[in-house]
């Protein structure tokens, strides 16, 4: 097992070095510098802000001195576009509000949806399973930027229960609005899923011999049926992962929470080149990190993968 | 004579009727399948409606969809609402265009970018995952490690440095989406290479000295043909949701053209106001067509499974 990790964390750590190389390609290759939108500067003030942010280097030099800084210290370097700032300031400023409300997010729809998948295979073919799959289907074409003006539309502009958006240190009227508009369609997926492999596994032999050598139903579907039906959630989970991750953009520009994908989107139509560099590279090593837990799980779960 | 003539002869004649059953291919039989399950039937009228009205729908409208009506525009919420006798059908947006208009230009466009976006995905996957299944060994490890690393970016991120680094032309929407959506598909693609790479038929072909690329394109791609439909049908709505995301962050098509991901984005902004209907029209068409292409998805998956045959 621990081998297994181990050569894991080795195809990891490569990997965020190409996300890395990648962001920073991608931004040099883009037209016009950080600092050519702006007035009309001389070529001499140019020249120095150039030099005072280690531009007129060489591109490798560039690049070395980039990986260097952030590898070692964790350092993004200054953002280009609020000269006061650095770029760890900035996501330090967003992070919080984005994990707050993503991991809320993913733990009502793993949870939720899980169980009610798990109950719809349970009860197969009855009302709770067809309310199963209609929920999944109507949640799979409900995206978070139509949850969010239907929630809002509901829940402030008739009923006034809400406040619109805004986040305000966190408390629970600011959190729950996101955090529904964010996880309905995973939670869609996740029960079909669920509901899906359930049915499979409930139907394989050796469940078969559990009911016939009379075990309580409750005892099979903890102790038997849910862990290898857990396999194709678990893929999954990896997917919506990155899906609740990117919707925290809009969710951010929708209800101004104020998280990292506000930042990010600003710094994208402001071309701050270390703002967008830091954000895709955190959010590239916290997919690569989580896509590594979910392997682990997997091989925990079974065995036989661990290749 | 031992035997009545006639009779002799009626009965050669209803045995060699019988004898004429005629055969029902594997196609016949999935469209046979795929025509018993309703919500697919429903869904492709729908669908065939839905295109139908982005095509024949300009005709009906006395407005253009960058047309502002400057009667409207002073007070939408009353002179803007839907009726048939100011000719505007769907009601007007906030500027005073043409609500009807401005949803038939958002369908076009939605529609085009679903289709020619997954057509693209098709296409480059589908080749990439045949030809890293039936090399194998090295080079098939190779490209799927690439494969992985592209998966590990965040896509949308990418998709919005591009759209801001190179401008917001529709093309650039249809090659940025087409292109990193082709990921998944090829994986499918190559698992299905794998499985169909022990096969007798290809052995043969190899045996006669086909050369590697041509049995790839006229052996393999053929026979993967059926799951390749069945997901491209399911990338659609994949497609016209991340266009639409794009959009609604203000990143998408641009103006005066519009897609049901910036009507969403317009409509969204305006319900305090009581203009629900530049909201909740755009999003009917949204939620419909989506629909529709899950079913569709759904039914074409059932009809052409292999389990249930």
């Amino acid at each position: 097992m621990l081998n297994f990790i181990l050569r894991r964390l080795a195809i990891a750590i490569p990997t965020i070095l190409v996300i890395i190389l990648f962001s920073f390609l991608l931004m040099h290759s883009a037209p016009g510098g950080p600092f050519t939108a702006e007035r009309k500067l001389p070529p001499e003030v140019l020249a120095n802000i150039e030099k005072k942010y280690g531009l007129d280097k060489p591109l490798y030099q560039q690049i070395g001195v980039y990986v260097k800084n952030v590898v070692t210290d964790f350092d993004f370097g200054p953002s280009f576009k609020y000269k006061n700032l650095t770029v760890n300031e900035i996501i330090a400023s967003g992070f919080p509000v984005t994990i707050v409300y993503g991991l809320w997010a993913f733990l009502f729809a793993t949870l939720i949806g899980v169980s009610l998948g798990v109950f719809a295979a349970l009860k197969h073919n009855t009302w709770l399973d067809y309310l199963a799959t209609s929920t999944a289907i109507i949640g799979s074409v409900l995206p978070n930027f139509v949850m969010a003006p239907l929630l809002v539309l509901l829940f402030t502009v008739y009923l006034n229960w809400l406040p619109g958006g805004g986040w305000q240190g966190g408390q629970w009227q600011f959190i729950i609005m996101p955090v529904i508009a964010l996880a309905t369609s995973y939670l869609a997926s996740i029960a079909r899923i669920t509901r899906s492999s359930m049915l499979e596994v409930l139907n394989s032999n050796f469940i078969r011999t559990a009911k016939s050598k009379g075990l309580p139903t409750q005892y099979i579907i903890l102790h038997h049926a849910l862990k290898p039906a857990m396999l194709p959630v678990l893929t999954s989970l990896g997917l919506s992962f990155v899906g609740m991750v990117t919707g925290s953009v809009i969710i951010d520009q929708y209800f101004s929470t104020g998280g990292i994908g506000q930042h990010f989107v600003n710094a994208a139509l402001n071309r701050d080149y270390s703002v967008i560099m830091g954000v895709t590279i955190l959010v590239g090593t916290l997919t690569i990190v989580f896509n590594l837990l979910v392997e682990i799980l997997y091989a925990w779960i079974d065995p036989r993968i661990r290749y | 004579m031992y035997v009545d003539n006639k009779k002799v002869q009626d009965l050669a004649d209803n045995l060699s009727d019988s004898n004429e059953i005629e055969g029902r291919s594997l196609w016949q039989d999935a469209r046979h399948r795929f025509f018993k399950n309703k919500a697919a039937l429903v869904s492709l009228i729908t669908l065939s409606l839905i295109v139908l009205f982005a095509l024949v729908g300009p005709q009906f409208s006395p407005w253009d969809y960058e047309e502002i009506d400057w009667d409207a525009m002073g007070d939408i919420q009353t002179m803007g609402a839907p009726s048939f006798s100011s000719g505007h059908y769907f009601g007007t947006d906030d500027l005073g265009r043409d609500l009807y208009s401005r949803v038939i230009q958002g369908t076009q466009i939605s529609l085009m970018v679903g289709l020619i976006g997954s057509f693209i995905a098709v296409v480059v996957g589908t080749l990439y995952g045949a030809v890293a299944g039936y090399l194998g060994g090295r080079i098939d490890s190779a490209m799927m490690r690439t494969v992985d690393i592209l998966m590990a970016i965040p896509f949308m991120f990418v998709l919005i440095l591009l759209m801001v680094m190179f401008g917001r032309s529709i093309y650039m929407i249809f090659i940025g989406i087409g292109l990193l959506s082709w990921l998944e598909m090829s994986r499918i693609i190559r698992g299905q290479t794998l499985s169909l790479k022990n096969k007798e038929f290809i052995e043969a072909a190899i045996a006669t000295g086909v050369k590697p690329f041509t049995i790839v394109t006229r052996h393999i791609v053929p026979n993967v043909l059926g799951i390749v439909v069945v997901y491209a049908t399911l990338l659609v709505p994949g497609m016209i949701m991340t266009e639409s995301f794009i959009s609604f962050l203000g990143l998408g098509v641009q103006e005066p053209q519009t897609s049901w991901g910036a009507l969403i984005n317009e409509g969204a902004r305006t319900i305090q106001n009581g203009t629900l209907w530049q909201l909740l029209f755009p999003l009917f068409f949204f939620i419909t067509t989506l629909l529709s292409f899950f079913f569709i998805g759904d039914g074409l998956r059932d009809a052409l499974d292999p389990k249930d045959r």
